[in-house]
């Protein structure tokens, strides 16, 4: 009969230790998602940094484009043949003694 | 006996393992549920911090780059009209010495005044003309040539008063109060934007 009320009260021992395990593994679960959100948090971060970098230089990169090509059209303006210059303005005369 | 016993002892320690076993299988499954939704809400907010920062830099971008065109659309439209205005420049330096060319002046002058004589209601009216017209068309002949193409049968004299202008006339009625300016000025000043056009058309038609 001993050795029957000693085996209930190990088996009540195993169970207790599994109830704290479990516990044990509860309490400190706050913390242990707290720390991954951190990590995930930290890593989402670094990569918004990245994307507003890249993407001030790509910015950067299109603005200086579209400057370069608006220099090559007004260069192109001011470079029009004076023949040219000289036709339109035969042609105004024209167009005024008409 | 006691082997019947210590089967029960065994069988009591066996049931309580398996117990424990559930409690702990049961307590990891709700631990790792509760880690996966934790890290399922980290992502998210994770993506979406990504997400609005590249919504951000395509906004900046987009200010950035409509900011450089306008830029450059400003200094084209710039260029292009201190190309036109020079080309406008040229066009009155180059006037007067069309002027000299009788062919195309002389046809001119005369719709010029013709123009200007219906355009004063007076039977009688004054043409004017500048200096080197006034002495390169003495005589009635290019008034008559004026009158000729009017619907009116109005008198016309040539003002003694020569006229400060490149080309063209200024026809008055004879008390003065009314007076239409058919000068190569004012019709250049009229014409700009038809004239602009058609320089426009020579210079940029690509």
């Amino acid at each position: 009969m001993k050795k029957v009320i000693e085996a209930e009260k190990e088996g009540h021992r195993i169970l207790d230790q599994a109830e704290r395990e479990i516990a044990e593994m509860k309490k400190d679960l706050p913390n242990r998602i707290a720390l991954m959100r951190q990590q995930i948090l930290a890593e989402a971060s670094k990569q918004k940094e990245q994307v507003l970098t890249e993407g001030q230089r790509i910015s950067v990169e299109e603005a200086e484009r579209v400057a370069s090509e608006s220099r090559k059209q007004v260069k192109a303006l001011s470079q029009i043949p004076e023949a040219k210059r000289k036709r339109a303005a035969e042609r105004a005369i024209e167009v005024l003694f008409s | 006996m006691t082997s019947s016993l210590e089967k029960l002892v065994e069988d009591i320690i066996k049931e309580s393992k398996a117990k424990a076993e559930k409690v702990s299988k049961d307590g990891q499954t709700q631990v790792e549920e509760a880690l996966a939704a934790g890290r399922t809400e980290a992502v998210r907010d994770a993506d979406k911090l990504i997400q609005e920062a590249k919504a951000e830099v395509e906004a900046e971008r987009n200010r950035i780059v409509s900011q450089e065109r306008q830029k450059a659309r400003m200094a084209y439209l710039t260029e292009k009209n201190r190309v036109l205005q020079e080309v406008l420049k040229d066009v009155r330096t180059r006037l007067l010495e069309a002027t000299g060319n009788e062919s195309s002046y002389r046809p001119f002058l005369v719709k010029a005044i013709a123009k200007g004589v219906d355009a004063v209601p007076s039977e009688s009216v004054r043409v004017a003309l500048c200096d080197r017209d006034l002495k390169r068309y003495k005589g009635r002949q290019l008034l008559d040539e004026a009158l000729a193409g009017t619907q009116t049968r109005k008198k016309a004299i040539l003002s003694d008063e020569p006229l400060e202008t490149i080309g063209g006339a200024v026809v008055t009625s004879e008390d003065g109060k009314m007076r239409a300016d058919c000068t190569l000025e004012a019709r250049l000043e009229l014409m700009e934007p038809e004239i602009l056009a058609e320089i426009t058309k020579i210079l940029f038609a690509s």
